[in-house]
């Protein structure tokens, strides 16, 4: 087939994939939807529609390998396609999370006179940035060090040490999401605690959420490396890891100064102090004489 | 005229350098050596492990300090929101720590 064809262009065949996603995405959002509003089957809905679009994912790109590694369709021409859709996906993935780290920067630099008109809002208990907030900015960066050694040593030829480089990116990754854990376990509000709560976790949330996808696209290179799918020439697939995962450990600086260090209180304390304000505490004093 | 320079700029730095051999070029790269590359997975391999070590000092230093306690704070208004139940009860999934 590939013999008979004159253009470098890659004709796909047709494919069940796209209309079963689609559906997927339908029954997720109307179970979604049904779920929050408490209807009966919601749940089931949600989780039928959610495996679709698990299940769509794993056999498009099981797809997508065969004709890049097998098949041989992804020419030089053919690699510009996802290498122009996957920075456009990241271009808007940048604005999506700035979107919520500004939804923080903009409710701290003017604090409201509902949370106490300071930030973070009165009795907001908050976690020391110089300790595991830190300490979770440079692991992800270390982590970039480690995937750029994987992609020098791919172009190097060295197939062993780009496995190893990626087993380093993969293992920080995931210490990174425990100390994350950790952290979110540790840390006194809830995301219904005020506005501080509210953006402090669907910011770190979604960035931690993003560390996981990358954690997994990286996982997947690496198994796809060991398998020698990835050559020196081409090796579109781990570029594309590369890149989201060098997104998300510099995204990761963005919280860590607009929230983390903005939003530490004590800067000359170690370890979060709870603010119970001077009223409060003068009140409580009166109610004990 | 900006716009065609930067389209044409970015045009080429897609399709990898224009002039290169494209049977051995690859887009995004400046046509390193394969000498070149090993060094530079040499630096980025220390690197990596200078990392790891900072952040393992890092992560003994953080975890031998304990946790951090907290006092309850006061019932604001603003805090602990409810303004309707959650599809799977009255309190949020992970507030299990709130009832002790």
């Amino acid at each position: 087939m590939i013999e008979s064809q004159r253009h470098s262009y890659h004709l796909v065949d047709p494919s069940p994939w796209p209309i079963s996603g689609s559906l997927g995405a339908l029954a997720t959002t109307v179970g979604g939807v049904m779920y929050m509003h408490s209807f009966q089957g919601g749940a089931t809905l949600l989780s039928l529609g959610l495996i679709f679009i698990l299940y769509t994912m794993f056999v498009w790109w099981r797809d997508v390998l065969r004709e890049s590694t097998l098949e041989g369709h992804h020419t030089k021409v053919v690699q510009l396609g996802p290498r122009y859709g996957f920075i456009l996906f990241i271009v808007s993935e940048v604005m999506f999370l700035f979107a919520l780290f500004r939804a923080s920067s903009h409710s701290s630099l003017a604090p409201t006179v509902e949370i106490g008109g300071i930030w973070p809002p009165k009795g907001i208990a908050v976690l020391d940035p110089r300790e595991i907030p830190f300490l979770n900015t440079l692991i992800p960066l270390s982590s970039g060090a480690a995937v750029t050694w994987a992609h020098h040593a791919i172009l190097a030829g060295k197939e062993k040490r780009a496995v190893y480089a990626l087993v380093a990116t993969v293992s920080l990754a995931l210490v990174f999401t425990a100390f994350q854990g950790m952290e979110y376990y540790q840390a006194p509000p809830t995301i219904s605690d005020s506005i501080y709560g509210s953006t402090f976790f669907l910011a770190t949330g979604f960035h931690g959420f993003h560390v996981i996808i990358g954690t997994l696209f990286s996982i997947i290179c690496g198994i796809r490396q060991y398998l020698g799918h990835l050559t020196k020439e081409h090796h579109v697939g781990f570029e594309a890891a590369a890149w989201y995962w060098h997104f998300v450990d510099v995204v990761r600086l963005f919280p860590f100064v607009s929230i983390y260090w903005w939003g530490d209180r004590f800067p000359q304390s170690a370890g979060g102090l709870v603010d119970v304000g001077p009223q409060t505490k003068r009140r409580a004093d009166q109610s004990k004489e | 005229m900006a716009s065609a320079i930067v389209r044409s700029t970015l045009r080429t730095a897609l399709r990898g350098g224009a002039r290169v051999n494209p049977a051995s070029s690859r887009s995004f790269s400046a046509g390193a050596s394969v000498e070149e590359e090993a060094r530079e997975a040499a630096k980025w391999e220390k690197i990596t492990y200078v990392g790891i070590v900072a952040c393992s000092v890092l992560a003994f230093v953080n975890l031998s300090k304990g946790h951090p306690h907290f006092e309850e704070p006061p019932a604001y208004p603003y805090m602990h929101i409810r303004n309707k139940e959650f599809p799977w009860g009255p309190d949020g999934l992970f507030e299990v720590k709130e009832h002790h």
